[in-house]
């Protein structure tokens, strides 16, 4: 058998249900992982060693009773540092909020605590998850386990790298432009964004409130519905939540040749025709393509319009919500305070004094965008694009039944190579955004074919249709060399 | 488009960010270089389109009636305070006018 911390969490759970491994026993070695590696790998910002250890006790005490809670339960998982777990500190990764203890729970994470897992710690991130290499996070970066002098991706850079280096089960992230897909691809594990409105973002801080979405980041598309599954669902609490009744098991289920006949997947000459693609990125996402070709789907080229603006709508209609859901840390009634008369200086010293230079500089461009003058020419405009671009998939999944995209240009680049150039670094995301400004559901695979840097290939499908992006994910595992 | 330092200034200040110098420099630089790559945008025919509004779906009000809150919960506020008097949260005065 495997070391324990290597197991995907259908195996995990196969051998809980037949007694041959404890939760004890998992958790225990996802400890001693993170003990080994963490030091230098930097993705947990604070493991929960006790609280972990007494959690895979209580749900080793149900399964001799018989009581187990559902499928996560014992199962070691990390979770983002944007999720509120009550009682433990939570910072977005930033020393605005450093010494702040989470008065709630989130709506995900107290999911999962009801059904038994075990959480281990809370994982890196940037900056109020803005940037796409955790290099932006008050705490220091994470480092890509394959290689130290390279970034993980981000913002979920911390999760991603917990997942890879075997530190946990399972973990979650969250997205708003691609912050779970960019890194799940850099870091060549499973990274899934939910279809706007399937998972409550109660308790989650807010980065741009009509874009986020919390997903699993996983070894396999298998886990990632066992995550999904257990996190969706309709929550009072966040209103932008949807009663959720479609299944989420994945299909198609066959795994054999021929498995996916019928299904039709788009490619859109926009993202395939880019220029300024890595080689290994277009070489190993290609033959991916051609893998689920040869499993019987067949292959369409399409046009999907707006591709090319999708960016530039982002980065208009994200940094004005940015603006506005940032305004709450004032130094007043949490977080850091540098208390000054009038209390002008006290809001503008404090806020400077904890925000780094790349949330300043969203929050700038946000209130630029939306400042009287400026507002009607661009986030007037950006939310007109933005129906362009939602028309854009709507028509092309008149015709296929998902898209097929290069999750990210380029493979994991080196820490610092994009830190004095705001736009390279966004460029980074030129293929994740359009689906969050969408809603659309999407998820990164791991399809390299050699040990080398990992490369993603992304899976975009209709809203609330999980169920076939997953599907063709476990399809392509299959045939993966 | 491009914004001048004393522009980037303005939003700061609006944004209720105090900005030495060289971070104001520095700022007013990378602006420059993303208005100049989201201005793309201006090229787009909009035509005749609406601005993408989400279809608002409340699930109905809760009542409008005060609660107390649970004593862990309570705790947990407060010490987050960054300046506690007692059980109530120490604010400086809002009487004064900024200093520019």
């Amino acid at each position: 058998m495997k070391p324990l911390n290597e197991l995907t969490i259908t195996e995990a759970r196969k051998l809980l249900d037949k007694d041959k491994v404890t939760s004890r026993q998992l958790t225990e070695a996802c400890l001693e992982q993170i003990r080994s590696l963490d030091v230098t790998l930097h993705a947990f910002l604070e493991v929960y060693v006790d609280d972990a250890l007494a959690a895979a006790d209580r749900s080793d005490e149900r399964r001799t009773r018989d009581e187990v809670l559902g499928t996560l339960d014992g199962i070691p998982l990390a979770i983002k540092d944007n999720m509120l777990l009550q009682g433990k500190s939570c910072t977005a990764g930033s020393k605005i909020l450093q010494g702040y203890t989470a008065v709630y729970d989130s709506t995900v994470v107290r999911k999962l605590v009801e059904q038994g897992a075990v959480i281990l710690g809370r994982t890196n991130m940037d900056e109020f998850a803005m940037g796409s290499s955790t290099e932006h996070s008050a705490y220091g970066p994470t480092k890509h386990p394959a290689d130290l002098e390279r970034v993980p991706g981000g913002s979920s850079g911390g999760s991603a790298v917990a997942v890879k280096a075997n530190m946990c089960l399972g973990a979650l992230g969250s997205d708003t432009g691609g912050s779970i897909r960019q890194p799940a691809s850099l870091c060549g594990i499973t990274g899934l964004k939910p279809t706007y409105g399937r998972v409550s973002r109660y308790g989650l801080i807010a980065m741009a409130s009509s874009l986020d979405q919390i997903g699993p980041m996983t070894k396999c598309a298998e886990d990632a519905s066992i995550i999904l599954e257990a996190i969706q669902g309709q929550d009072p609490n966040d209103q932008t939540t949807v009663d959720v009744t479609s299944s989420l098991v994945p299909r198609p289920s066959s795994k054999t040749k021929g498995g996916l006949k019928g299904l039709k997947i788009g490619l859109p000459k926009q993202a395939w025709k880019m220029g300024g693609l890595e080689d290994r990125v277009l070489e190993n996402t290609q033959a991916a393509v051609g893998r689920l070709q040869a499993a019987g789907a067949e292959l369409v080229e399409i046009d999907l319009p707006y591709a090319d603006e999708a960016l530039a709508v982002y980065y208009i209609l994200m940094p004005c919500e940015v603006s506005a859901n940032l305004s709450r840390f004032d130094g007043i009634r949490y977080g850091l305070r540098k208390q000054e008369l009038p209390l002008f200086e006290t809001y503008a010293q404090s806020r400077a004094a904890g925000l780094g230079d790349e949330v300043m500089r969203r929050i700038l461009l946000g209130t630029f965008a939306l400042s009287s003058g400026y507002i009607d020419a661009y986030y007037v405009r950006a939310k007109k694009v933005q129906t362009l671009i939602r028309n854009a998939y709507e028509q092309a999944f008149k015709q296929v039944d998902i898209i097929a995209t290069p999750t990210t240009p380029t493979t994991a680049f080196r820490l610092g190579e994009k830190l004095d150039d705001p736009v390279a670094m966004y460029l980074e995301d030129v293929f994740t955004v359009s689906i969050n400004v969408a809603g659309v559901p999407a998820v990164s695979v791991p399809c390299q074919a050699d040990g080398g840097m990992p490369v993603g290939l992304q899976l975009i499908g209709k809203w609330f249709d999980e169920a076939t992006i997953l599907g063709t994910a476990r399809a392509l595992e299959a045939y993966n060399v | 488009m491009k914004l001048s330092k004393d522009e980037v200034g303005h939003l700061a200040k609006l944004a209720r960010l105090d900005l030495p110098e060289d971070k104001l420099e520095k700022m007013t630089r990378d602006f420059g270089a993303v208005l100049e790559y989201v201005d793309r945008i201006q090229k787009v025919d909009v035509q005749g389109v609406e601005p993408f509004t989400m279809p608002a779906k409340s699930q109905g009000w809760r009542e409008d009636k005060p609660f107390a809150t649970d004593a862990v919960t309570r705790e947990l506020i407060m010490a987050n305070f960054p300046d506690r008097a007692g059980d109530l949260l120490a604010a400086p005065g809002v009487f004064e006018m900024p200093k520019r």
